[in-house]
């Protein structure tokens, strides 16, 4: 019934002007049975980051521990924490790779590891039109070298990650909070931080002032038992990211 | 020359009046910082042969433009900033030694995605 609703809207949108022509886009993809929406394979963009990555890992063998390629052409390289700065720059300076942009710099939280935090450094490359993820680790105690010395605009990217993780930034110009309230204490993105928050403030109209007091739940804390909801298709977890192989037996 | 470049059209970044020079000063400059470097390290190879390159095109073809063609890598003046980048990443690479074997290896686990 949908599906012949669209396909109608569709041929009225076939002589209709071109104004109508995005909102149509819109109901064909809203329907299953038409055609189904496929993501391109990239093969030769595929093999390329593939070459890239493969490359970093040779020039650097002693920062790179793992080069992944995710599903959908995204280049990850996972390096020992030792290595932020040495990586960076050599992204960034290299003439074969250029990465002169970056695009994001921002942290995980995964309680159950080891060095519980994820470091995540995005890079762009204007020259080859190519990008690059970065990612390393740390924990609660120890300190990331900063790249501010390599992106000046790491400067805040650290600084949030600082205020909302708590990973500690050697060599910092300004490691300051930025996001969080005067005063507040916590870091809210770490996953032992209550989503309610330990304090709330209000105005008091008797003191004429803005008070903070420890928060009180109206309600008793609730465990909702919520499956996932990103995780509808078990068969494809273990292939959101394929490995490349590092060549080490060459050397 | 024909005409004078007189500019290049990118935010901040002047006209050098004698790219082949400026060029081949900080190529020579690349490869004897590379040759500090163990023979083997791949860094050393892969930018000895990109500079190396490069080099011969800077020594062979004295117009601009066609210069530039040849290279592929933008302007000279773009061209001049990549060598720069890569003369002060040589110098540092000399401290940092990242040719040598893996300093750590990740924990268990650490890597693994979906945990």
């Amino acid at each position: 019934m949908a599906a012949t609703a669209c396909r109608g809207l569709f041929s009225i949108a076939k002589h209709a002007s071109k104004s109508v022509v995005p909102r149509v886009v819109g109901t064909r993809l809203c329907s299953t049975d038409l055609h189904p929406t496929i993501r391109p394979v990239n093969a030769v963009q595929r093999q390329t980051l593939t070459e890239f990555g493969q490359y970093v890992a040779e020039c650097l063998p002693k920062y790179v521990q793992k080069v992944q390629i995710t599903a959908g052409n995204e280049l990850e390289v996972l390096i020992a924490p030792e290595g932020v700065v040495p990586v960076i720059t050599f992204l960034k300076d290299h003439t074969n790779s250029q990465f002169t942009s970056l695009a994001d710099l921002c942290g995980v939280d995964m309680p159950s590891r080891a060095y519980r935090f994820e470091v995540v450094y995005n890079l762009l490359s204007l020259r080859y039109n190519s990008r690059i993820r970065v990612k390393t680790y740390t924990d609660e105690l120890t300190p990331l070298e900063s790249i501010t010395d390599v992106f000046k605009g790491a400067n805040w990217y650290e600084r949030e990650v600082w205020d909302m993780f708590g990973v500690f930034f050697a060599n910092h110009p300004d490691l300051r909070r930025i996001l969080t309230d005067y005063g507040f204490e916590g870091h809210p993105f770490r996953k032992d931080f209550p989503l309610t928050g330990y304090v709330e403030c209000r105005y008091d109209d008797e003191v004429k002032r803005v008070v903070v007091e420890p928060v009180e739940l109206a309600q008793e804390y609730r465990k909702f038992d919520l499956s996932a909801p990103w995780e509808q298709f078990p068969n494809f977890r273990e292939q959101a990211a394929a490995e490349v192989p590092i060549k080490e037996e060459e050397k | 020359m024909a005409t004078k470049k007189l500019m290049t059209g990118l935010t901040g970044l002047a006209v050098d009046a004698q790219p082949h020079h400026t060029l081949s000063v900080l190529y020579g400059k690349i490869l004897r910082c590379l040759q500090k470097m163990p023979p083997d390290a791949s860094y050393r190879k892969y930018t000895e042969q990109t500079i190396t390159e490069r080099f011969n095109y800077v020594k062979t073809e004295p117009d601009r433009e066609k210069l530039e063609k040849a290279l592929n890598a933008g302007q000279l003046e773009e061209v001049i900033k990549q060598a720069e980048g890569e003369l002060t990443l040589a110098r540092k690479m000399l401290d940092w030694k990242p040719w040598e074997p893996l300093v750590q290896e990740p924990p268990e686990g650490q890597w693994k995605w979906p945990i």
